[in-house]
């Protein structure tokens, strides 16, 4: 399965310092973490090239990013997450929706009507 | 049955005759000792590598145990690094401490930020990577290394791990193969195993760790028990856990088997007689894997001179020379604790220490106590090896329960996947699965039961016996990192799981009681847990001295000398240690079930203060 992508499209998600995309690891697990993690995963299904980097995992990423750098540095961890569409900050201190996500990457909101879990039709 | 003694000691007919253990005469590269705490398997482990470096070889000995006391076994101060024994030409021996491994980790990860990011988000980092997982992660890490990099361990023979107490050990070894699974399968390159990083170049190494621990050609597991039953019990299922990942070479070692010197004497027949009954009772598994029977000395064993004996069979016997029992400090009696502690009509009692040194037992026997003077009790152990309802049995007022980690991990995911999984897709709830198989996914549920547990003491007592130090300790520095985010955070956390450090360090609420046995490493290991409470802000209630054979009248001479050793270490924890001290002397009858724990309890009551 493919959507169409004229030009290169990237989402890129930098997370706060947590240890699962999912939050799980947290003693309680937050559903905002988990319905994004679950969108993300479908956006890239769409065609769109999806990177998270975590604070914990890679601050190099996060060092070297001059939006990302300037944000935590006048507003601390509370300017994460910190999303960029193809290099533009779009938004700060909060997940994407999926219609969000559906506008910013025209995407088609109900494409995700595959039943099969991951290594079904959709991977 | 395969049994074979180490030491030429007189043997019951029904026993094969003397010789060395095949890991000894044929050993492979690698041994584990498992076992529960307090078996003695550090001693073994240490025994054997010097018993093997003695024969020429060179030897690399490992300890991955979090409450270490290797240094204090060899005499000779350790680190993460191989550390020569002066004493032992070819050993050399090393500490995976996962305190020590994890603060590490978290300086190579978060070191080159501190001037590059602001500092609360440099503490936000460090906060992260202090919970549990990493602790595991940052040991496996280290374990691994040895186990599948060639290279770490090519200027060694044989490298032999003292693993850490059975729980521990179990997670540490399924890891490899959760992991290899996980990794197989993640696609979305964050998870619990992200304070790895790089964690793909891992995998050859992980790769090769499993090969290593599955392959009987190079791996031997030693593991190691007592004649106990709940000891043997619990050989078993490691035995069982641990085959059915595929560690099929096994042995076993029957550690500090008792034969009385004469039959007259009623304390040394009681204790040959549990010995020989427990043994008895593990009939069938001690038929499937060879046995090695180590007689019971009458020192413990520290240094190197002891180490040496073990396998020569020197030192086995004690001499004659002492027979009088030693003069004992006046210490209170179980009853007397019990009398205190109900008097506050309500709480929680903890009985914390070293695995192996009765916490159950006591737990089980103070539970019952409380519940004859008519008051409600709920006994709760989440100590995986749960004999709690074997130790309990029916009495009025007493309710026993147990903290299941398996029913409570499904629980805790079926909560997670009806809540947060309830508006996800099938790939959503298929990924939140995955990461819910995770390593720390048991920790927290199990934690929250815990929680759920400690505050039922509001209204009844609750008594609770923990799991093995290490995981004890795991456990508590969950709590303290839970508190710190439900600071931070509001959330809809529980509200026992918000109050659960602030009533365990309430000591009107929580009464920790350190169990210990009067040896020298119970006794050591037991002041440590006691710092790391107080760390916490828990201050321990009281100490209860357990297994005590001072005073028990036995005039064997093994018996006599094993007394006459307790005695510096109930000296120690009198005078270093507790504010207030209890001693259980040894019961002839194995104290299991609401009748013989009894024995606890005589009547009348001993002289006490």
């Amino acid at each position: 399965m493919n959507t169409t992508a004229a030009a290169p499209r990237q989402l890129h998600v930098y997370d706060p310092a947590m240890c699962c995309a999912t939050g799980v690891c947290g003693p309680q697990v937050d559903p905002v973490l988990v319905r994004f993690a679950s969108d993300a995963q479908w956006l890239e299904a769409q065609g769109v090239a999806v990177r998270r980097f975590s604070l914990t995992q890679n601050p190099a990423a996060f060092v070297e990013n001059e939006l990302v750098r300037a944000a935590l540095t006048a507003k601390g961890e509370s300017a994460l997450p910190c999303v960029l569409v193809d290099g533009r900050a779009v938004l700060f201190g909060e997940y994407p929706t999926r219609p969000q996500l559906t506008t910013w990457f025209n995407v088609t909101p109900s494409a995700s009507t595959c039943d099969e879990p991951s290594g079904g039709c959709c991977s | 049955m395969l049994l074979v003694s180490a030491a030429p000691t007189v043997l019951p007919s029904s026993l094969a005759p003397a010789a060395l253990a095949d890991f000894l005469t044929a050993p492979t590269r690698f041994l584990f000792f498992t076992g529960k705490g307090g078996v003695g398997k550090t001693s073994l482990a240490c025994a054997t590598a010097v018993a093997l470096s003695d024969r020429g070889r060179q030897v690399l000995l490992v300890s991955t145990d979090p409450a270490s006391n290797l240094d204090e076994v060899l005499g000779t101060p350790l680190g993460n690094q191989p550390t020569p024994i002066p004493a032992v030409p070819g050993l050399a021996a090393l500490n995976i401490d996962p305190e020590g491994a994890a603060r590490a980790y978290r300086e190579k990860l978060v070191g080159p930020y501190r001037d590059k990011l602001p500092a609360a988000v440099v503490r936000g980092m460090e906060e992260q990577l202090s919970g549990a997982c990493t602790m595991e992660i940052a040991a496996f890490d280290e374990f691994s290394r040895l186990l599948g990099q060639p290279e770490a361990t090519a200027a060694f023979d044989h490298v032999i791990f003292d693993t850490a107490p059975t729980g521990h050990t179990l997670r540490l070894m399924k890891l490899p193969t959760a992991w290899k699974g996980f990794l197989d399968a993640s696609t979305t390159g964050n998870s619990c195993l992200g304070p790895l990083a790089g964690l793909a170049q891992q995998r050859g190494v992980y790769d090769r760790a499993v090969a290593a621990l599955a392959d009987g050609d190079r791996t031997t597991l030693v593991l190691v028990s007592r004649a106990q039953k709940a000891a043997l019990h619990e050989a078993e299922r490691t035995s069982g856990e641990l085959a059915a990942i595929g560690i099929r070479n096994q042995r076993l070692i029957v550690n500090g088997v008792f034969h009385a010197t004469s039959a007259d004497d009623p304390v040394a027949a009681a204790l040959e007689r549990r010995g020989a009954d427990a043994v008895r009772a593990a009939q069938n598994f001690l038929q499937r894997l060879p046995v090695t029977e180590v007689p019971l000395r009458p020192h413990n064993l520290l240094g190197i001179p002891a180490l040496r004996q073990l396998w020569s069979g020197g030192e086995a016997r004690a001499s004659a020379a002492t027979t009088a029992a030693p003069a004992l400090p006046p210490l209170a009696s179980l009853a007397t604790l019990v009398d205190d502690l109900a008097r506050a009509g309500h709480g929680v009692i903890m009985t914390m220490g070293k695995g192996g040194v009765g916490k159950t037992t006591v737990a089980a026997a103070i539970a019952i106590e409380i519940a004859r003077r008519g008051l409600p009790v709920h006994l709760s152990t989440t100590d995986p090896a749960a004999h709690v309802a074997a130790a309990a049995g029916e009495i009025e007022g007493l309710v026993v329960g147990r903290i299941d980690p398996q029913a409570e991990t499904k629980a805790y995911v079926d909560q997670v996947m009806a809540t947060a999984g309830r508006n996800l897709d099938a790939n959503g709830r298929a990924m939140l699965e995955e990461d819910l198989r995770s390593p720390c996914t048991e920790e927290i549920a199990v934690f929250r039961a815990f929680a759920r547990t400690v505050a039922e003491g509001r209204g009844a007592f609750v008594v609770l016996d923990t799991a093995p130090t290490g995981h004890t300790l795991l456990l508590l520095d969950a709590t303290e990192a839970y508190h710190r985010e439900v600071a931070k955070r509001a959330s809809d956390m529980p509200d026992e799981v918000v109050q659960l450090l602030p009533r365990l360090r309430d000591r009107a609420f929580t009464h920790v009681l350190i169990v210990t046995l009067p040896e020298a490493t119970p006794v050591h290991e037991a002041a440590a847990l006691q710092r790391d409470l107080r760390r916490a802000q828990i201050e321990p209630y009281a100490w209860v001295i357990n297994q005590s054979f001072a005073g028990s009248g036995s005039r064997d001479p093994l018996l006599v000398a094993r007394a006459a050793n307790e005695l510096p270490y109930i000296r120690e924890v009198v005078e270093k240690c507790a504010t207030r001290t209890v001693r259980i002397p040894w019961v002839t009858d194995e104290p299991v079930g609401p009748e013989k724990l009894r024995q606890f309890f005589p009547s009348p009551p001993p002289p006490s203060p």
